[in-house]
Order: C-alpha cells, then sequence, then structure tokens
C-alpha cells in the first residue's frame, strides 16, 4: 500500500506553488516570500504576467456570465486554485442563487484555503483532486453529492491546462471529460498560448516554471482548437482571452499581449 | 450593488485610470457605477458643513473593499481626484482646495488601513489554510503508515497476524528482559485433508473454509495470539504457561472449535486439524527453534492420523533430526565414495560348494563409522534416495563379480536387492543390459532379489521388465518369502528362479525338534520347499546360525542356505579365499 500520491510528504512554502503564485498576479496577498520571488522572476522575464492572470480571470467571469445567461446552474472548476475574488460560485450563485459549484485543485493549500472561504455554503464544494485523473474527480462523492450528470453541467478548464504535458495524454482527459456530460454541458478552456511569442520568453516562462511543482506547457491556436474535440465552439472560438465576448470594444484591445487563449463549446444534443 | 446614476464623464475617467491595476471581478459599467457613487459622497463632502473627513476614510476603505486594492490603484486614484474632481463637477468654494487635499489624504489613509488589515487578513487566512493542510496530509500520512503497517502484518484472507507479526511478538517475548525464567508455548495447527476441500469444491471454498477457522480460532482462543503462516497452517502463542497442561487446554480449544461443523456454499464440511505443543522455559530458546520443534510435532500428530495433538518429545526429535541428517548426506557420500560392499555367501546344502554371494551395502561415514543397511535403507527408500544409492549398488556387484571368474572355477552369482523404486523405474531393463554389457559379467551370474510387495503394485510394466531380465538369463528371487501377503498368483506370471525363505522359519528350527513350536516351522519349511519344487524353483533358506538347523534344511530338501553357519557378511576377497 503506498501512501495516495495526492499526499505530500510536507506542506513546503518554500517551494513555489502555481496557484499562489496566480494569487499574486491578481493583487491577492495569499502568497508567501517564495511565491512572490517566483512570481516577480516571471514578471521580470515576461512583463505582461500579471495582465495575463487578470485578462484570464476576467475571461472567466465573462464565460460564468455567459454560461449563468444560458441556463446552465451546475459548474466543474478543475485547477480553481486560491480562491481569490471573483470566484465562479460568487459569480453565479449572484444572478441564480441555486447554482451548484464544485472546485477541484490539487494543491493541498489551495484546498484547505477554499474549504474555509465554502464554509457554510452548501452549494458549493472543494474536492482534492488531480485534472490528470478525471476518472477519480467524477466519481467522487462531493462531486457526485452536488452535480447531476443527467443535466447540462459547464467543466471549466481555466489556466491549468498548460501544466499538463503531452504525456499526460490531455486529449484522453477531456474525452473522459465529455463522455460523463449530458447534452446542453459546457467546456470552458484556457491556456497559454505560444502564437506570437519570441522563442526567448517562451523559454524563460518555462525556466521560472520549472522550479514550481508545474512546469510549463504552452500550445498554440490548432492544439487548444482540437481538445474541444465534441464540442460545438461558441462565438467567437479559440482566441486570446481578451477578444472573448468583451465588456467593450476596447478592453479586446492588444488581446495577443495577454497570452492566454480560450474558448467556451457547447455538448450538443 | 452600484446606484442607478448615470457614471458622468468624471467617474469614467477614475474607472479609466484604475482599470488594470489589480484584477476587479466587474465589467467597466459596474466599474463606472461604483465609482459614480462614490465621486457623488466625495462631492457631497467637499461642500458639506460642517467639513467631515469620515467620507473620505470610507471611500478609501470602500474602493479597497471591491478590489481596486493595489499600490498603483492608489496612485492612479489620487491623481485623477487631484487633478479633475474639482474642475470636472464644477464644484465652487471658498477652501474647496483646502478641503479636497484634506479629502485626500482621509481616502488615502482609509485606503492604506484597509489595504493592510486585508493584508494581514489574507496573510492569516492562507497561513491558516497551510495549517489545516498540513495537518491533513500528517493524518494521510499516519493513516496511510497504519494501514501499510497492518496490511504488512497481517494476512489478507483471515486479517490475522502473518508470520511476519508472530515472528515480531514471539521474539520480542523472549527477549524481554528479566523473563527468563517465565515459561512460553506454541501450538502448531494444520488443517487435516484441507488440499481435498480445495480440489474437490474450488479455491473459493476452500478460503470460505480458512476465513471460518480463523474467526473461530479468534474467538476460542482469545487473548492469545493467533496468527495464519499462510496455506492452511495457524499457529497460537501461549505465554506465562505453568507448564505443558496450559497449551494442551488451550490446544483442546482450537481442535474443538475446528472440529464444529462449518457451511461452506452451503455443503456441511467438518474439519479436522493437527497440532503440535511446544512448551518450555523461555531461556535458553529462540523463535526459530520454537517453531521448527512446534512444526516438527504438528507433522507427529498428521502422521499418527490427525485430529489430535501431539506433545514436542525432545528425544523423538533428536532421532529424527539424525535421521534427516543422515538422509541428506547420502548423496554427498556416493560422491565421495564412502559405500562400500561386503558379500554374505550363498551356500549349497548338497556338497556345501559356494553358489552365490549376496551383495550388502556398507557406509563409511566419517562421523559414526560403518553403518548397516538397517541404518540408513528405509530412509533412502523414503527420500527416494534408494535409486542412485541402489544404481550404484548394483553397479559395483557387477564389477567386482566379474572379476571373480578370473580366479578359475566355477564363479559364484552375485545376488543384488532391488528396492520397489527401482523395480518400478521405466529404465530398469536397459540399465542392468547397459552394465552387463560394460563389466562383461555373463547374465546367469547376476540375481536380482526382489520383495513379494514388490508385486503388490497393479501395474504390468515391472513384470515386464522382470520377465525381459530373465529372458537375459538374470536369475530372478523372491526375497523374505513368507512374510509378505501369501499371495502366491505372481508366481504364475513371474520368471522367478529361487524363493528365499525369510530367517524367522528357520529361526524355529533351533530349538529341539520335539518342541511343537519347532515341528511348526519344520512343516511350513517343507511344505514351501516342495511348493518350490513343484515349481522349478530353487529354495535358499535366510538366517542359518548353527549346524544343525543346516541338518535339518538340508533333509528337509532345501537347496541352500545363508547365515552365521556358513559365513558373516565379508569383502569379496575374504569369501573368495575361503572357498578358493
Amino acid at each position: 500500500m503506498q501512501r495516495p500520491d495526492w499526499a505530500p510528504e510536507t506542506i513546503d512554502i518554500e517551494r513555489p506553488s502555481v496557484a499562489r503564485m496566480y494569487d499574486y498576479y491578481l493583487g491577492g496577498s495569499h502568497n508567501f516570500a517564495a511565491d512572490r520571488a517566483a512570481a516577480q522572476a516571471m514578471v521580470a522575464a515576461v512583463p505582461d504576467a500579471p495582465l495575463m492572470a487578470q485578462a484570464n480571470r476576467a475571461f472567466l467571469r465573462r464565460a460564468v456570465q455567459f454560461l449563468t445567461d444560458a441556463g446552465v446552474r451546475q459548474f466543474l472548476d478543475i485547477g480553481s486554485g486560491i480562491p481569490t475574488v471573483g470566484n465562479v460560485h460568487e459569480i453565479a450563485q449572484r444572478g441564480a442563487p441555486e447554482s451548484r459549484v464544485v472546485y477541484v485543485d490539487v494543491d493541498p493549500v489551495a484546498v484547505a484555503h477554499s474549504r474555509e472561504i465554502l464554509a457554510g455554503n452548501d452549494r458549493a464544494a472543494v474536492v482534492q483532486e488531480d485534472l490528470r485523473h478525471p476518472e477519480r474527480i467524477l466519481a467522487h462523492p462531493d462531486v457526485r453529492r452536488l452535480l447531476d450528470f443527467d443535466q447540462p453541467v459547464a467543466v471549466m478548464i481555466v489556466a491549468v491546462l498548460h501544466f499538463i504535458s503531452d504525456d499526460d495524454r490531455p486529449g484522453r482527459i477531456l474525452r473522459t471529460l465529455r463522455e460523463a456530460l449530458a447534452p446542453g454541458s459546457y467546456l470552458v478552456l484556457s491556456q497559454a498560448s505560444d502564437d506570437g511569442r519570441t522563442e526567448e520568453e517562451r523559454a524563460e516562462a518555462e525556466r521560472v516554471y520549472r522550479r514550481t511543482d508545474n512546469p510549463l506547457w504552452v500550445r498554440n491556436r490548432a492544439e487548444l482548437t482540437a481538445f474541444f474535440d465534441g464540442f460545438a465552439l461558441v462565438e467567437p472560438g479559440v482566441v486570446w482571452v481578451p477578444e472573448w465576448r468583451p465588456d467593450s470594444p476596447e478592453s479586446a484591445e492588444d488581446a495577443e499581449r495577454a497570452v492566454f487563449m480560450g474558448g467556451v463549446g457547447r455538448l450538443g444534443g | 450593488m452600484a446606484a442607478p446614476a448615470r457614471p458622468g464623464a468624471f467617474a469614467r475617467a477614475w474607472a479609466k485610470a484604475v482599470s488594470g491595476t489589480s484584477f476587479l471581478p466587474m465589467t467597466q459599467a459596474q466599474l463606472e457605477a461604483l465609482l459614480q457613487r462614490l465621486t457623488d459622497q466625495l462631492a457631497d463632502a467637499l461642500l458639506a458643513e460642517p467639513f467631515d473627513l469620515r467620507p473620505g476614510h470610507r471611500v478609501g476603505t470602500e474602493l479597497v473593499a471591491n478590489h481596486i486594492a493595489s499600490a498603483e490603484g492608489l496612485g492612479r486614484t489620487v491623481e485623477v481626484l487631484q487633478l479633475r474632481l474639482i474642475r470636472d463637477l464644477g464644484l465652487v468654494g471658498d477652501d474647496v482646495e483646502d478641503r479636497m487635499a484634506r479629502l485626500l489624504a482621509a481616502i488615502a489613509t482609509g485606503y492604506a488601513r484597509a489595504l493592510r488589515d486585508r493584508t494581514l487578513d489574507e496573510q492569516e487566512s492562507i497561513r491558516r489554510a497551510v495549517m489545516t493542510a498540513r495537518a491533513q496530509a500528517e493524518r494521510a500520512l499516519r493513516d496511510s503508515e497504519a494501514r501499510f503497517r497492518h496490511q504488512a502484518t497481517h494476512d489478507p484472507l483471515t486479517d490475522l497476524p502473518n508470520r511476519a507479526l508472530f515472528t515480531e511478538r514471539l521474539t520480542a517475548a523472549l527477549n524481554e528482559p528479566g523473563r527468563g525464567a517465565e515459561r512460553i508455548g506454541l501450538c502448531f495447527l494444520d488443517l487435516d485433508r484441507f488440499k481435498v476441500v480445495n480440489d474437490t469444491l474450488g479455491h473459493q471454498a476452500g478460503d470460505r473454509l480458512l476465513i471460518t477457522v480463523a474467526n473461530r480460532l479468534r474467538r476460542a482462543l482469545d487473548g492469545h495470539l493467533v496468527a495464519r503462516l499462510g496455506g492452511d497452517e495457524f499457529v497460537v502463542l501461549v505465554e506465562r504457561t505453568g507448564g505443558t497442561d496450559d497449551v494442551v487446554a488451550v490446544a483442546d480449544t482450537a481442535l474443538a472449535a475446528v472440529r464444529e461443523p462449518a457451511i461452506v456454499d452451503g455443503t456441511e464440511l467438518t474439519v479436522t486439524a493437527s497440532l503440535g505443543i511446544v512448551e518450555r522455559q523461555i531461556a535458553g530458546t529462540t523463535p526459530g527453534h520454537l517453531m521448527r520443534a512446534a512444526d516438527s510435532t504438528m507433522h507427529w500428530a498428521k502422521a499418527a492420523g490427525g485430529a489430535r495433538w501431539e506433545v514436542f518429545d525432545a528425544e523423538r526429535n533428536r532421532r529424527e533430526l539424525a535421521r534427516h541428517a543422515l538422509s541428506a548426506a547420502i548423496p554427498a557420500a556416493l560422491e565421495r565414495g564412502e559405500f562400500y560392499l561386503d558379500y554374505q555367501p550363498l551356500t549349497s546344502l548338497r556338497d556345501g560348494s559356494l553358489l552365490g554371494v549376496e551383495a550388502l551395502v556398507r557406509w563409511r561415514h566419517p562421523e559414526l563409522g560403518v553403518l548397516h543397511p538397517g541404518s540408513f535403507i528405509g530412509l533412502a527408500e523414503e527420500t527416494g534416495l534408494i535409486v542412485p544409492l541402489g544404481g550404484w549398488v548394483l553397479a559395483e556387484a557387477c564389477r567386482e563379480a566379474e572379476r571373480w571368474s578370473a580366479r578359475g572355477g566355477r564363479a559364484p552369482f552375485v545376488s543384488v536387492n532391488l528396492a520397489v523404486r527401482q523395480v518400478h523405474r521405466p529404465g530398469l531393463v536397459q540399465e542392468v543390459r547397459g552394465l552387463l554389457q560394460r563389466t562383461g559379467l555373463p547374465p546367469e551370474r547376476l540375481q536380482l532379489e526382489i520383495t513379494e510387495s514388490t508385486m503388490m503394485s497393479t501395474t504390468e510394466e515391472p513384470v515386464r521388465a522382470l520377465r525381459v531380465l530373465a529372458d537375459l538369463g538374470v536369475r530372478i528371487a523372491i526375497d523374505d518369502f513368507g512374510t509378505g501377503y501369501s499371495n502366491l498368483a505372481y508366481l504364475r506370471d513371474l520368471p522367478v528362479t529361487e524363493l528365499k525363505v525369510a530367517g524367522e522359519f528357520v529361526a524355529g528350527l533351533r530349538a529341539p525338534a520335539a518342541e511343537p513350536a519347532s515341528r511348526t516351522d519344520e512343516r511350513i519349511l517343507a511344505s514351501l520347499v516342495s511348493l518350490a519344487h513343484a515349481l522349478d524353483l530353487t529354495v535358499t533358506a535366510e538366517g542359518v546360525e548353527t549346524a544343525g538347523q543346516a541338518d535339518r534344511l538340508r533333509a528337509i530338501g532345501c537347496d541352500a542356505g545363508q547365515g552365521w553357519h556358513f559365513g558373516r557378511p565379508a569383502p569379496a576377497d575374504r569369501i573368495l579365499e575361503r572357498v578358493g
């Protein structure tokens, strides 16, 4: 019998966590010196990093709003990270209080923090699991308890797929999730893309993230589009995230600076 | 959240200034509406009588609460307010510039306080999350270690402690300081004929039976450590015994628990067990000794028919160990040439001539001295080592016997004992034919002695082999005739040349002829001789020790004799010299 693979030997705050680095980019203080040092190194290499995180977070907000407006009332947010401002359940439950949200993250600190935030919210839960094991996520009792897979569910995989290597077969992960979904379900996806970046910038970003537990895997638009296999992309398709249904035309300016590409797909039927 | 007021040019400019300074979980329109509300509050404050700084604090606090919460957010707010608020809103007043400066200071103060509080709160909450996560990880680790430890020390089928844990506990009990004078006991238990259950009902049924037995032992022997060693073997540790009786009581309980009928797959099964008991003082013993002693004792119980316990007996164990050691040494002894042959004469009762000699194996053991067949042939037969040993005897006898013809005159035949396993081996005919060819010994100078029990087998093969050998000219003798199952049917089928009559009939002839028992033996011998002669067989009497016996045997018509009267076993040279 082995130790469960999600239980690290120690919780080491000397080691940067991608969840807390992301929180730092967003202006939060849910982070430690090592996280800030790594995030600052990233900013030195890629000065737009905070902008990227903010643009991505804004994409998440608009996508959830879009889904809420489309009548979706169930959300599975995988790779949810540190629950900083603008969480899925805040946005969804503000519009539709009956919305149910399950967060999934592999980082035990992020999970413990989420659990504290969600205390008292019986329509939201957090599960510690790895996106690499979608079947475990789908079988988790808390996921089964809150989400009814006979009804549409929005699966959010936002700013996390670039931590999944090709060896982990992201296509298989997405297929497993898709096969569990009812018609009318949605997939929201975004990840770092190397379209339009210099080789140097990409190398430097990858070097910074090699210090974390999660090295970076950037992908281009075609690869991202392929992840939506089986889903019908809603307008405008896979784009730089600021271009995805912007609040105002000017907020989509210089969109490629956001580095993140994303899209929303709907399961037909 | 936002006031319905339409955002004015100033609020829009403010919103534009703070966008992108940190993540704002709202649309641009929501942000503008929020800042319009704050603008209104600031405008009111600038004109209010008396002048009050508290709205400035509140605006600073509210900005942070709405996540406009970065250094840049504050800087740009101060800038845009200072540059545009009074002008854009057309505010007029004597001291409005003065008030603006003080209000900005209040906003910055409120903002910095709120941001500091928020930062500290967030730091606290993330540290709390780390502690929670750490506690959980440690608990998970402890649980998994406990689970791991349990799995490493327990049998997965029955959940009883396994051999590793049992050995650990036993070792601890033996090594605990100050307990040397105490006594300890083991019960080694093995189900009888468990294999039959597996073979007839299947392994799943066997497993269920083991679970049932394990549960009963656990219940019945509460307070003693019961472990499953593997297969259908269980062991019980009985600590602080006062003597063997204490362990016997445990053994009785265990056997009774096993004996209760068990329902497995709707079949009622009654199983029994064999149990070995060892009980002794702790001082001077080791876990290995105790386990081996209990294990051997269990096998004694099994050999005695099972469904019982036996208590360890050091003397019996010593004998068995010695026997075991002896049999284990046979292959090496063969290689080192520690075996040799003596020969005993088979003498004609008619003219006293030497007809043949019986080869008798000896073992010149480096420690025990010369051993006679009685001390190792039985062992060799049990272990199957009789095949290489018997093969060596046969080859050596043929090799030596061939040389005897060089002495001139009629050389005696050599008679060699064949064990049951040798006769039943497929290669016997080839082996003998090969030996005769290699040594050049004429077939009629080789006699193979087999026992009646060799022929008890129902298979045809040995009979066919012996017939082939007889056709070659090899003599076949039945050894110890008259002591076996007295089924004479095989005499019809077998190409027997000679009967060797067992020494116990001959022994009777030592008594005076007038004694009734002696007369009976004589009559039996006479009938055997006449039966043999009627079948055209010769008869050799074994165990002839006196001249009187020889005379009476001759009178009966017996053909030959063997025994001390005619000569003890000795090296071939000495035998041949004497007749030479």
